[in-house]
């Protein structure tokens, strides 16, 4: 094929471009080159420092994080005042996913640790986009709602595993007494 | 130069000269930065008075025609389906300017007649009313108050018709003026509102989106729902009015739509021409029992205060009639009889986003103060 049409037809994604970022995400993943653009306008490009706070515990959430680069930590903060770590995320991860679409207070703090790039999307884009462009923001929300199905999914699992751990400790001390 | 380093207190010619000159300079750099700078507050203060009645009117335009816009972004591109919008606007418009016209004339026509006519039966009436509370009352002096309404009466009449080519000159402007604006606020204002918020710290930027979000949709809201609200009671006037033998129906339900956009005072200051016009051509019989019914009972209260306010205006947004008051009297010194219309939709929208503000907080228990982060729950 001429190669001035392959250009004009495949129009690969600069890798440097946030559209090629937004569509190696999971969420991100099924949607269609025009949905990707319009999405690359109503995401935020935000900078933070090193040590900066993206959000404490309990503070309002209205939207999750894409990690560009850089490297942020999710931490609980204990009654005594120790920051107790949960996760810690790098390129290519995201977090807050949950308040995007239920508000809801944060359950967790979450801070960077070295110069870091992330992309915010927030609900209040997402709700003004279902009003203009229905199609685009309903694909978002799929994708959104099969990775937090993916994540409830794993944690379910994981809870039956460790209920049946737990009776698997309990019961024979039962048993025995 | 030799002397200058063995004895470094005595200062040479030069050195004299080149302190004068700093300072000098100091002071005149001083002077013109002050100067400057009390101009630009002037300069800041005459564009923004004569920005502001455009720029209003366009904010106010693009929150209406903004979900009109919105549902035709789904079959084409935001500047097409402004053009679409627009096209239409301008055919309804159109159609508006061509049923008003030949009213509009004969009110024209006529105003220059019937006005004094209308002044002078008032002042009849109000004389005879004074006579006879007279009667009654003697211990009230007598006072020059029908004299005195005249007076007023004929005054009004000459600055209305001294000022309308002139303000018929500022409607032109504002004419195109104003579609032009809205135009760019409806096709970037999604734009400007990113880039005003992108300024936010990022410690605070997701909560300064998210109320961004709650107060302009609370304000659209608002502002759609004034609107409409006036548009209706306009209508209803209107079609009420032409059921009776009463001349300029379609004037008097303009101007009572538009007053009826100020609460409280408006929708009284609305139904008085129309009542006196009634009174002075009708005269106290049956038409003019009508007008008043319809001018109170079913345009106020039936279709303004049980139908429109609870269907596009929330509670909330309700203000204290005090409120209104001083909102209007401040308005109205400032800006005029333009500042009484707007003076209290611009106290509501600061009202609008207090209350967002405090809906918001208390949605997720901010605390108030550093302290009580640490008090336990």
């Amino acid at each position: 094929m001429d190669p001035l049409w392959t250009n004009i037809f495949h129009k690969k994604l600069d890798e440097e471009s946030l559209a090629y970022f937004l569509k190696h995400l999971p969420i991100f993943s099924e949607l269609s080159p025009r949905s990707l653009a319009t999405l690359e306008n109503i995401v935020h490009v935000r900078n933070y420092k090193a040590n900066e706070t993206v959000f404490e515990e309990s503070d309002p959430g209205s939207g999750m994080y894409m990690i560009r680069s850089g490297m942020v930590k999710i931490y609980a903060r204990e009654q005594n005042g120790v920051e107790e770590e949960l996760a810690r995320l790098g390129p290519g991860d995201f977090f807050g996913e949950t308040t995007l679409t239920a508000p809801a207070p944060r359950t967790a703090s979450a801070k960077t640790l070295e110069n870091t790039e992330l992309v915010g999307l927030f609900r209040a884009d997402i709700l003004e986009l279902a009003e203009r462009k229905p199609a685009i923001s309903s694909s978002i929300f799929l994708g959104l709602t099969r990775v937090v199905s993916e994540r409830l999914q794993a944690a379910s699992l994981e809870i039956r595993r460790l209920q049946n751990q737990l009776g698997e400790v309990i019961s024979p001390e039962n048993v025995e007494t | 130069m030799s002397s200058v380093v063995q004895n470094p207190r005595c200062w040479t010619r030069g050195q004299v000269a080149l302190a004068f000159l700093v300072l000098s300079a100091a002071i005149a750099s001083g002077l013109a930065v002050y100067s400057s700078a009390s101009s630009l507050t002037g300069l800041s203060q005459a564009a923004f008075s004569v920005l502001f009645l455009p720029l209003l009117l366009s904010l106010v335009l693009s929150f209406l025609l903004d979900p009109l816009v919105n549902q035709m972004e789904r079959l084409c591109t935001r500047t097409g389906s402004i053009f679409i919008v627009y096209i239409l606007t301008l055919g309804l418009l159109f159609l508006a300017a061509l049923w008003l016209t030949p009213h509009w004339q004969e009110f024209w026509s006529n105003m220059r007649t019937d006005f004094p006519r209308y002044t002078a039966q008032a002042i009849e009436s109000l004389k005879n009313l004074m006579a006879g509370l007279h009667e009654r009352f003697p211990m009230i002096e007598s006072y020059a108050f029908p004299t005195k309404v005249r007076i007023w009466a004929e005054q009004l009449m000459a600055a209305i018709l001294a000022q309308t080519p002139q303000s018929a000159m500022k409607v032109g402007g504002l004419m195109v003026i104003v579609p032009l604006f809205t135009f760019f606020f409806l096709r970037d204002g999604r734009k400007i509102m990113r880039s005003c918020v992108a300024l936010a710290p990022n410690r605070h930027f997701e909560m300064i989106r998210d109320l961004s979000y709650l107060i302009s949709r609370q304000l659209a809201h608002f502002i759609r729902g004034r609107i409409i609200e006036a548009i209706i009671v306009g209508l209803v006037i209107t079609v009420g009015l032409s059921l009776t033998d009463i001349r300029y129906a379609p004037m008097l339900g303009i101007f009572a739509g538009v007053t009826n956009l100020i609460p409280y005072i408006g929708p009284i200051i609305g139904m008085v021409p129309g009542i006196l016009i009634a009174f002075v051509d009708l005269g106290a019989g049956g038409q003019f029992w009508w007008i008043v019914i319809l001018y109170i009972l079913i345009a106020q209260v039936l279709i303004d205060n049980f139908i429109l306010i609870p269907v596009l205006i929330s509670r909330v947004s309700n203000l204290h009639p005090l409120l209104v008051f001083f909102a209007i009297i401040v308005g109205g010194k400032f800006y005029g009889i333009i500042g009484m219309i707007i003076g209290v939709p611009i106290v509501s929208i600061i009202k609008i986003t207090l209350l967002e503000i405090r809906a918001y907080r208390r949605t997720f228990r901010l605390p108030e103060t550093a302290l009580e982060i640490d008090r336990p729950h």
